[in-house]
């Protein structure tokens, strides 16, 4: 699904990503754990598209290289990004925007458009899924949201989207435990054979709810160690300055 | 290419029946047109919206006849009901009130009887002081609420081709009245011309007017309008101008505050593209103690698009208690665009709540980001987010029906960028 070899990303002449490696293979979540800075962000921005980096190094997803495809034509071809401060976008209402969003992405993969109906539908289904009072839905998207809703927002993206590859940066940052187990649920109630998952996460917590196929350490810009499920508990005693 | 325009006094000969003061008023007033001129960045006023050279550059001549044109049938909105009256070229030619207790509105042409008004400043308005004789008279009786909106049909034909058209309209509402209008402009000409309206609303103590103004599609018009209203003992005035459209406009606006307790709210979306220019200049005059006013201009500017908003805020001494309010917000799509923004305030009172404030800058690329990132194209993205910037306005009509419509209006217009 994903291959990253020798991944290095810079921006305004800070180097941040300095040769990074990574495989994720079809149906397997991996969480990726660091400190703060330690470039989480930069790898979920260069792996969406976003403009502005310098990039060397491999980076192939569905065995193609990413390098040429805009930002929008990697969420057409399914690769998800569950932002860690999604933005507010004001007088922009969320159900329309929702709605062109995945129409935009359904014609892409050559299926039909969604009419108003069947698409709110659907959005019935995976909110209720999820826990959201439709009344947000019909506000301006992200604005005035609270960190749970904004969250939770994002969540609901992924489930109506339908991705290959989904990254979820600190999606559980700043949530209380109730809405992490929502999240966690609605993650685990997406995954298959077919999705990958990369989760990035400051804290262990999360993966008590998700467990990960593996584990792996970032720091200062490159993966220095990785492992399964006992790594990150490993973390969570020592800390991160123990592990490199 | 004019180089002098200016207006023979045989013109006003051809207005029939006027006293003797009325013609004395009109060479008046064309004397100081032909002296004045076009209006120029020299004035300051006319700052940011040098008309001489507008018109020198896009005019060969202009025809200050009358423009007799036939109109078949027009289309009216099948969106809501509604009572209208329609206007071709600038002149009354039906109305229908069907919704209305007829006894309680009143409708004729216009007919000027103040033959003192003096507005040395603005030469536009001297050139209609002698020149308009057309336009409408709408007077409702006190007591008396609406039950349908009024939508005004503003019709431009297709034999319009460099002709300077001039009206005066009027609108009164009684004591404890309601009127809601939509002024709607419809232009059938390919052609370059100028509109020159003068216009008046009175609102009585109580009195409530909302209006709508919207231009339906692009042209290539030149407009001019000055509007004066007053606004009496806790009436309420409420405007909503999506202005988009013309080639050049200048709305000049003067707000009197001038009972206490009224209030007066103008809100304003335009979408300028290319070339377009577009001024709205307001003069909120806190006459009374305890008025409120509240301005919130919007615009989106691309490619060469220019947009200037004079805001000026005037309170008198007496007029204690007066909360005032002004805000500007531009959106510039090209590097090209500009926009030009002059905030005046002149307070003399001192327990007063004034505050303006004004911003602009691109697109933020952030936003974009985001909504790429959902599969949205570039260009996508920002006409999502331009909808959304001028929504925000557009969301704070009531009647749901007329929102969408002018939803609908605007999208529009934005769909060509
Ligand atoms: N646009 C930028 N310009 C300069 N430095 C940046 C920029 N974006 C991120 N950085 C820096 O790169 C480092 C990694 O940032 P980030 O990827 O956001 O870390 P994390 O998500 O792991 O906390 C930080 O030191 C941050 O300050
Ligand atoms: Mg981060």
């Amino acid at each position: 699904m994903l291959e990253i070899k020798n991944l290095k990303a810079s921006i305004n002449n800070k180097d941040i990503l300095k040769g990074l490696n990574i495989t994720i293979k079809p149906g397997e979540l991996h969480a990726i754990m660091g400190p703060n800075g330690s470039g989480k962000s930069t790898l979920a921005n260069v792996l969406s598209g976003k403009n502005g980096y310098k990039i060397s190094g491999e980076l192939k997803y569905q065995g193609k290289s990413l390098k040429e495809i805009p930002i929008d034509e990697r969420a057409q071809k399914g690769i998800f990004l569950a932002f860690q401060y999604p933005t507010e976008i004001p007088g922009v209402n969320t159900n329309n925007f929702l709605k062109t969003s995945l129409n935009k992405v359904r014609k892409a993969r050559g299926k039909k458009e969604l009419d108003t109906l069947s698409f709110l539908k659907l959005l019935k289904e995976k909110s209720s899924e999820l826990g959201i009072d439709e009344k947000m839905l019909s506000r301006q998207l992200n604005v005035g949201f609270s960190g749970g809703e904004k969250k939770k927002n994002e969540i609901l993206q992924m489930k109506i989207l339908d991705p290959n590859l989904v990254i979820l940066d600190e999606t559980d940052s700043g949530l209380d435990i109730d809405a992490l187990k929502i999240i966690a649920d609605g993650v685990n109630s997406s995954r298959d054979k077919k999705k990958s998952f990369l989760v990035i996460t400051h804290y262990q917590r999360l993966l008590d709810y998700i467990k990960p196929d593996f584990v792996h350490v970032l720091s200062n810009g490159k993966i220095v160690k990785s492992g399964c499920m006992e790594l990150a508990e490993e973390l969570e005693k020592k800390g991160y300055k123990k592990i490199n | 290419m004019i180089e002098n325009f200016k207006i023979n006094s045989k013109e006003i000969d051809k207005i029939k029946k006027i006293s003797k003061t009325e013609r004395d008023f009109r060479i008046n007033n064309l004397n100081l047109f032909n002296e004045k001129g076009f209006p120029n960045k020299k004035q300051e006023d006319w700052k940011f919206s040098d008309l001489r050279e507008i018109v020198q550059k896009n005019f060969k001549k202009l025809d200050v006849n009358k423009v007799n044109s036939k109109v078949k049938k027009i289309n009216l909105i099948k969106d809501f009901h509604h009572n209208y009256i329609v206007i071709v070229n600038g002149e009354l030619k039906s109305s229908n009130f069907s919704f209305e207790d007829k006894n309680r509105v009143r409708i004729k042409n216009f007919k000027n009887d103040n033959f003192l008004q003096k507005n040395k400043e603005n030469s536009l308005v001297c050139l209609n002081h002698a020149l308009s004789d057309k336009g409408y008279d709408v007077e409702i009786e006190a007591n008396y609420k609406f039950k349908k909106a009024l939508i005004i049909y503003n019709l431009f034909t297709k034999d319009l081709k460099e002709n300077i058209l001039n009206s005066r309209n009027k609108i009164k509402i009684g004591e404890n009245s309601e009127l809601h209008t939509i002024d709607l402009v419809i232009n059938d000409s390919k052609y370059k011309f100028m509109n020159n309206v003068y216009e008046n609303i009175i609102l009585e103590n109580n009195a409530v007017y909302k209006n709508i103004c919207i231009q339906n599609d692009k042209n290539e018009g030149y407009f001019h309008k000055f509007s004066k209203s007053k606004l009496s003992s806790r009436s309420k005035y409420s405007a909503f101008i999506f202005p988009s459209g013309p080639k050049f406009n200048k709305l000049d606006l003067e707000f009197n505050l001038e009972g206490e307790d009224s209030e007066c709210i103008l809100q304003s979306a335009s979408f300028l593209n290319k070339n377009d220019h577009q001024e709205i200049k307001t003069k909120m005059n806190h006459i009374a103690p305890s008025c409120k006013s509240y301005q919130k201009v919007k615009n989106v500017l691309g490619s060469d698009g220019k947009g200037v908003y004079q805001g000026k805020i005037y309170v008198k001494d007496i007029a204690q208690k007066t909360n005032a309010y002004q805000l500007s917000k531009a959106l510039l799509l090209s590097d090209s665009s500009e926009f030009n923004s002059k905030p005046e305030l002149e307070i003399y009172a001192d327990d007063v709540k004034c505050s303006h404030g004004a911003t602009s800058g691109n697109v933020d690329e952030d936003s974009i980001y985001y909504l790429m990132s959902r599969g949205l194209s570039r260009k996508e993205s920002i006409k999502l987010l331009i909808d959304g910037f001028l929504n925000e306005v557009v969301d704070m009509i009531k009647s749901n029906s007329i929102k969408k419509f002018v939803k609908s209006k605007l999208e529009s217009q934005i769909h060509g960028y």
